[in-house]
């Protein structure tokens, strides 16, 4: 594109005289900005947004033109009707409008929660420093002194906060006071801007698509992740791993092979929640931090059974068949993974980290499952949380979730029908050998732990308000459903 | 626990015998380690109709108290065994220093059909789960007390 003449007006800087080239803007209408006060960052952040024309540009400074020279300032409808609603004086409205602020931007400003006084605040000072800006103007620094802009420092954000340690220290939950805990149906920022910050117009939207907390959302999360933190362990030196002594071959390839198992289930949970995090927004940064310590707990998990399966003669063994692997990590919305991943998946592999405890032959395979368990344990939390929450704000969507187990509960059953591998494993370790009765033993157990995570899992169901699942589980789980007859495993 | 060399003697179940392992816990720097820990735990030995109720807060067992059982129905969950169950589970600990691979907790619960750990709640039945380290370490802290069974 050719340049420009310069004509009257102040310089417009290179980087924007090229920004402003490459949109096909003229630099006339980047002169004129800049001339009513705009700042050249915030021209050239406007610019850069997609979907900007010379069209629109031309409309927008023509009107603060207009305002500028004393012309009215009009308050669009849908402006006037959230400035009553929330209290916000119609001057202050004008003033905002002048400053440059869209219609858009001051209603969601307002949703937000921004209080007239903190707007008062802000626009003042906006006012100021434009003023100070204006061409003519006298500037306050010297000649040769570096003059510094602190209008940041009138951020109209909640001041004066001081959260002090409680008994668990500072803690994420302890920091939600004032409008700082404020957590929002729906979060209307599609930027990364932390909760309680104060946005800028122009910053390129991250691609989220979950802003609305009943998707997401789980009471716990907060505290959650302040126990992956507290109570995190080391598979390196946290697990004595110099008490494992050898086995009998059987025992080992079974041991082997059920931690081959569960190192497939880590590498699945830690794609599964890996690829999620980038979805939700950060208006719910409680969940974001949490779910990244689970992404931790599942890197850990996949660490510790390696290292089992490769520290006792032994080595990796065979591939599961993996149909319910696809039906976790393809489910398209975050409750479904959810479910799937941290109640249904994860029920059974507790019910499957205790039967390690159980047969557990060291002190290391014995505290690498209880350690397990615990980890575990807090995502079948956050996952009833979550689904708690989803219920009673969803109640039409009911029907949804039961769709949601039912599918997941008939692959889960397939793939477990097909797993023979997993199950003689699970066999052989229970019943502790190869023996014939030992087989029989080992079989016996296995079925009576399988009516033990049943229980487990419908008892949690239940918990977070999905009784009924109780009569709607899939035929081949609903005979285990009965409570244990016999202490088999005894 | 040692005062001069001399282990507290107390007998189970009492209240005296939880304030001791308490008293243990909360001045037991490796327990802290753990991490924070937040229950409300019943026990229960029915056949001696005898129930206590044991707050575990952030890093220490802040409370233990004897109850009834219809309030320890209410902790998040209890632990439950006849006195012959918790004897042979307490004894161990004293005999190895820590429960030995099957008298942990997880492994007392795997074997009672009810579960040794019951609650009326499934979410908080997990709790159970969530701080199984924390609680295997309250009752391995048990092996430094001369524990006596009434008979």
């Amino acid at each position: 594109m050719a340049q420009e003449p310069q004509t009257q007006g102040p310089d417009i800087p290179e980087d924007l005289v090229k920004i402003a080239q490459d949109n096909n803007i003229p630099l006339d209408l980047v002169r004129r900005a800049l001339a009513l006060g705009f700042p050249a960052e915030a021209v050239k952040q406007q610019l850069a947004m997609p979907g900007v024309t010379a069209e629109a540009a031309e409309q927008f400074i023509s009107q603060q033109e207009a305002m500028r020279a004393g012309g009215e300032v009009v308050i669009p409808d849908d402006l006037a009707e959230a400035a009553k609603k929330h209290d916000w004086p119609d001057e202050l409205v004008k003033r905002g409008l002048r400053l440059g602020a869209t219609a858009e931007m001051l209603i969601s400003q307002m949703d937000a929660g921004l209080r007239p006084d903190q707007a008062e605040r802000f626009i003042t000072q906006q006012e100021r420093l434009r003023g100070a800006a204006q061409p003519g103007a006298a500037r306050s620094a010297e000649a040769g002194e570096q003059a510094l802009d602190l209008s940041w420092m009138k951020v109209p954000t909640e001041w004066g906060i001081r959260v002090r340690p409680g008994k668990k220290g500072l803690t994420v939950g302890a920091l939600n006071v004032g409008t700082y805990g404020d957590i929002p149906d729906y979060w209307p920022y599609q930027t990364e801007m932390p909760r309680g910050a104060y946005p800028i117009p122009g910053v390129p939207a991250m691609g989220y698509t979950i802003y609305e907390k009943a998707e997401l959302w789980s009471d716990n999360a907060a505290d959650l992740y302040e126990e992956a933190i507290q109570r995190r362990w080391r598979p390196a030196t946290d697990i004595p791993w110099e008490s494992i002594e050898p086995l009998p071959d059987e025992i080992e390839r079974a041991m082997c092979q059920l931690c081959t198992f569960f190192c497939e289930k880590a590498l699945l949970a830690g794609d599964t929640v890996g690829k999620w995090l980038p979805e939700m927004s950060y208006g719910y940064h409680e969940v974001k931090l949490y779910l990244a310590t689970a992404e931790f707990d599942a890197a850990r998990h996949f660490e510790v059974f390696r290292k089992r399966a490769l520290c006792n003669g032994g080595g990796m063994g065979i591939q599961s068949p993996g149909y319910f692997h696809r039906a976790i990590i393809d489910a398209r919305a975050w409750t479904e993974t959810s479910a799937v991943l941290h109640i249904l998946s994860n029920s059974f592999l507790m019910g499957l980290y205790q039967l390690g405890e159980y047969v557990a032959h060291s002190e290391a395979e014995s505290n690498i499952f209880r350690l397990c368990i615990q980890d575990t344990a807090r995502q079948l939390a956050f996952g009833l949380g979550h689904l708690k929450y989803f219920l009673i704000r969803k109640h039409d969507r009911r029907e949804e979730v039961h769709t949601y187990f039912n599918k997941a509960e008939a692959v889960m059953v397939y793939d477990d029908e097909n797993d023979n591998v997993l199950r003689e494993a699970l066999i052989i370790l229970l019943g502790g050998g190869l023996i014939k009765e030992q087989i029989l033993d080992g079989y016996r157990k296995l079925e009576y732990f399988k009516r033990r995570w049943v229980r487990d899992y419908l008892a949690r169901l239940e918990s977070a308000g999905l009784p009924e699942r109780r009569e709607r589980l899939h035929y081949s789980l609903k005979k285990y459903a009965e409570e244990p007859v016999a202490a088999q495993a005894a | 626990m040692t005062q001069g060399g001399v282990k507290t003697r107390a007998s189970f179940p009492s209240t005296e015998w939880f304030e001791a392992v308490r008293s243990l816990v909360n001045s037991d720097e490796q327990y802290r380690r753990i991490g924070t820990c937040d229950a409300v735990v019943g026990v229960k030995v029915p056949d001696r109709q005898k129930y206590y109720l044991l707050t575990f807060e952030a890093f220490e067992c802040s409370e233990v108290k004897e109850s009834t059982e219809q309030e320890v129905d209410n902790a998040d969950f209890w632990l439950e065994a006849p006195f012959e169950k918790w004897k042979e589970l307490i004894t161990n600990v004293k005999d190895n220093g820590k429960a030995d691979l099957h008298h942990t907790l997880n492994t007392i619960d795997l074997e009672d059909p009810q579960g040794f750990a019951r609650s009326r709640d499934g979410y908080k039945r997990d709790l159970f789960y969530r701080f199984n380290q924390s609680f295997q370490y309250f009752f391995d802290l048990s092996s430094k007390i001369e524990t006596t069974f009434p008979n």
